[in-house]
């Protein structure tokens, strides 16, 4: 093999020893599982991988997979950034993934039981009450409320970074609306099509298999005494950031995707509007926020959702997934007892570990944060998508001094974590027309229903596109890469 | 089917028939024009006043001097012009992104495809030289979709829905152009009486309906107004007849309709009458009062859209309102 960081294609490449890079273990040495991948990228000249690229991003475009952007005067589609060089887990590493990411699952499920139930974990003072009391997701409207089949975080959405000791790490659970799986069928697809000769050697799992199961999850949760349940996916609309995807596994599941104004609720039962009257509707994944989804609960200038749903609900006629008020369990506080959270119902050692975590509402955890800002990333308890976040060693003396005060207001609202080494992957950057190393995590599927314990095997990686930076959300101008799960 | 999605499906194919009728009359009556057999009809004004009539609904002053490039401009690209095909295919995106899960991803695709490539045409081609492949994209397109309808969906009731609202805008564009073309031709023969190449505008009318071929097929004789008209009103085995669309919408209703009795003013028996109408009329019935005819017909297929649109799109009903009807 040539020298690798000849190729035309990598001449640029700057391999980093700070970092743990997915494709060389060294500067000369590509890792085993990427080298026949590696092998077919070297004799791609770079008009050819041009072509590619563009050949690439032109399907995502006239597909329609794409996000909108609102300018002054119109709305202007964009395509998720997408990169085409794969990324590839072995089988081995995959399974302390999929066990680890399955574990958290079930224990979160448990903890949203205890928690609007007995609470047992917070009378035993494993989790302290006032992080509970003081959750601005906590609903106490579900207070000994029995989900159906007991199941509340039906789908979650598992954040893990590989840090420079070639371990992986959870940076958080989502649980909410967790978004992205569209993109990682969607990548699937526009790999296979471009790289079609190498795919052939590489045993994969499928992907493609997500939309199935996710139906057979929404059934398993059907209310009492419903044979065959009519399931639906509700959608804020068509604005919505993510209408894509709540097309998508619309049309995966073969099912409707409603708006609330296409629901209303009567004698108890949610019912939709068809061309030929009314159908009664059983089951919901609903996209629309816990504060959306019924005006006369929660927020009452709420278009977005539908009068009366919850105490539809809470009757047990409806079925909604996720079950509202699960964010108190992604709480990025309560994350930091997530150790303990494990240990307390499953009995269990957490497979994947935790970032070490400084809680500001600790008073001693608070000092060390506030005189380390420089060294931390501190980030919002409550926000998702990368917003809020400070990453200390990027921040001037007078935006610490800003976090600093953010902090001292409000203490509950902020943890805090070392500066994690996220690792590398390979980036086709337009600009330069080279690969660059660029920080990657991976956030993987899990659903669990009545007796559906299933993790999607592949996930979304995502890239932080700015050079050196380590956020990778979507809405703060990341991208995304096909993530290759290997067979045994 | 939702109501809501199925109006948007029903709109969908409204703006789709739209945009190819509109693309179509100005690529035949603009090209026609340029050697046509007398001054009138090769007249810039004359031409220009022809496309606002039938695109826009609007008759324009004679004292009022049209510009070439703003015309073409207003009715090909212009967002702000309600008339335009660009928006035609802006609306039918944004109603096919509305029911994109109910659809087949070949056929959002092809819609997706043509908005970029229509919304994304350089305006200073198509005023300045490039009209015809500005109009022949749109047709090829329009085409495309179409197919996409008819070969990648279940022929049940969302095709049916949308199958409807291109019948009912095909039966209202067809019955338009024919509106502006008589008129044209009335014009001529008032200014040069029946000297002139009479059979001009009755070719370029059959030109603009795509039926030129089959009318002299059909006919083995020479359009004149007589047979012409006839042949796109009343001729059921061509396509783009009124009675043809009449029928087509008949046989869509029947299957959305699971009713076998049709309650009276409902859609279903309103197209079920129009048809049975239809179906013994003759030219002679219509010739002496086109222009009433004409206007009747644009009348109750507009009648039949908004009783479409109360039986099976209203998204305001509820238990009770829906148990008592």
């Amino acid at each position: 093999m040539k020298d690798p960081l000849n190729l035309p294609l990598f001449s640029s490449y700057e391999f980093d020893s700070r970092f743990y890079d997915e494709l060389f273990a060294k500067r000369d040495d590509i890792r085993g599982i990427y080298k026949t991948l590696f092998e077919l990228f070297g004799t791609y000249s770079v008009s050819e991988f041009n072509r590619l690229n563009i050949q690439a991003k032109d399907s995502f475009f006239n597909s329609g997979i794409t996000f909108q952007v609102y300018g002054e005067n119109e709305v202007n589609e964009k395509i998720f950034p997408f990169d085409l060089f794969p990324r590839i887990i072995d089988h081995e590493e995959w399974e302390t993934i999929e066990t680890g990411v399955l574990q958290r699952s079930k224990a979160l499920n448990l903890f949203l039981w205890d928690v609007y139930h007995d609470q047992k974990i917070i009378k035993q003072g494993i989790v302290p009450k006032s992080l509970i009391d003081s959750s601005v997701n906590f609903l106490p409207e579900m207070i000994n409320f029995d989900p159906p089949e007991g199941v509340y975080n039906h789908i979650s959405g598992t954040d893990l970074i590989k840090h420079s000791d070639g371990q992986y790490y959870v940076l958080e659970d989502n649980i909410r609306c967790p978004s992205g799986v569209s993109y990682v069928i969607g990548n699937r697809g526009a790999v296979k099509h471009a790289l079609f000769g190498v795919f052939n050697q590489y045993k994969t799992h499928t992907v493609v298999n997500y939309g199935s199961k996710l139906l057979e999850t929404m059934q398993s949760v059907k209310p009492t005494g419903v044979d065959n349940p009519v399931c639906v996916i509700l959608t804020p609309g068509v604005y919505n950031s993510a209408y894509y995807e709540h097309c998508f596994l619309a049309k995966q599941m073969g099912i409707l995707l409603v708006e609330g104004r296409d629901l209303f609720v009567e004698n108890d039962f949610v019912y939709m509007k068809t061309i030929y009257g009314i159908e009664k509707v059983d089951v919901i994944y609903r996209r629309v926020d816990d504060l959306y989804i019924d005006p006369l609960v929660f927020k009452a200038d709420s278009l977005l959702g539908v009068p009366g749903l919850f105490s539809v609900y809470l009757k047990g006629n409806v079925a909604l997934v996720n079950a509202p008020g699960t964010g108190v369990a992604d709480d990025k506080a309560i994350y930091t007892y997530m150790p303990e959270i494990i240990k307390y119902y499953l009995d269990e050692d957490p497979i994947l570990n935790n970032v070490h975590t400084y809680h500001c509402s600790r008073k001693n955890e608070l000092n060390y944060v506030l005189e380390n800002i420089d060294k931390l990333v501190v980030k919002p308890v409550d926000e998702s998508g990368g917003y809020g976040i400070s990453i200390g060693n990027k921040l001037t003396k007078d935006e610490i001094e800003k976090v600093k005060e953010n902090i001292k207001k409000d203490p509950r609202k902020y943890i805090a974590q070392p500066i994690m080494s996220l690792s590398t992957h390979p980036t086709y950057i337009d600009d330069n027309e080279s690969f660059e190393s660029r920080h990657v995590d991976l956030r993987t599927f899990t659903l669990l229903g009545k007796d559906i314990n299933f993790v999607l095997k592949g996930g979304l990686t995502r890239v932080a596109l700015k050079k050196g930076n380590l956020v990778v959300n979507s809405s703060q101008g990341g991208g995304s890469k096909d993530t290759w799960v290997l067979k045994k | 089917m939702l109501a809501r999605v199925a109006n948007n499906l029903f709109w969908m194919g409204r703006y789709i028939e739209r945009s190819e009728h509109v693309a179509r009359f100005l690529r035949v009556n603009y090209f026609s024009s340029l050697d046509a057999p007398d001054e009138l009809s090769q007249s810039r004004q004359f031409v220009l006043r022809s496309i606002m009539y039938m695109s826009a609904n609007e008759i324009i002053d004679s004292d009022i001097i049209l510009e070439e490039e703003e015309v073409l401009y207003n009715v090909g690209l212009n967002i702000d012009s309600p008339y335009s095909i660009v928006n035609g295919f802006i609306n039918a995106h944004e109603n096919a992104r509305s029911a994109r899960d109910l659809i087949s991803t070949e056929l959002f695709e092809a819609v997706n495809r043509v908005k970029h490539a229509i919304k994304g045409y350089p305006v200073e081609k198509l005023v300045k030289s490039q009209l015809y492949d500005f109009t022949t994209i749109v047709s090829n397109a329009t085409s495309d979709i179409k197919s996409k309808i008819q070969s990648t969906l279940l022929h049940d009731e969302v095709y049916a829905i949308i199958m409807l609202g291109i019948n009912i805008e095909r039966g209202l564009q067809v019955a338009r152009i024919i509106n502006s073309k008589v008129s044209d031709a009335s014009t001529v023969k008032k200014i040069y009486g029946d000297l002139v190449d009479g059979n001009y505008q009755w070719v370029t009318l059959l030109k603009c309906v795509l039926a030129y071929d089959m009318m002299r097929r059909s006919y083995k004789k020479a359009p004149e107004r007589t047979n012409t008209l006839e042949f796109l009103i009343l001729n059921a085995k061509c396509p783009r007849s009124i009675k043809n669309s009449l029928n087509q919408m008949n046989k869509y209703i029947c299957m959305i309709s699971k009713q076998h009795e049709k309650p009276v003013n409902s859609a279903a028996f309103l197209i079920g009458k129009m048809t049975s109408q239809f179906k013994y009329k003759l030219i002679e019935e219509i010739d002496d009062n086109l222009e009433e005819f004409t206007a009747e017909l644009i009348d109750k297929l507009a009648n039949i859209a908004v009783k479409l649109e109360e039986d099976y799109f209203d998204i305001s009903h509820t238990l009770d309102v829906k148990a008592k009807a």
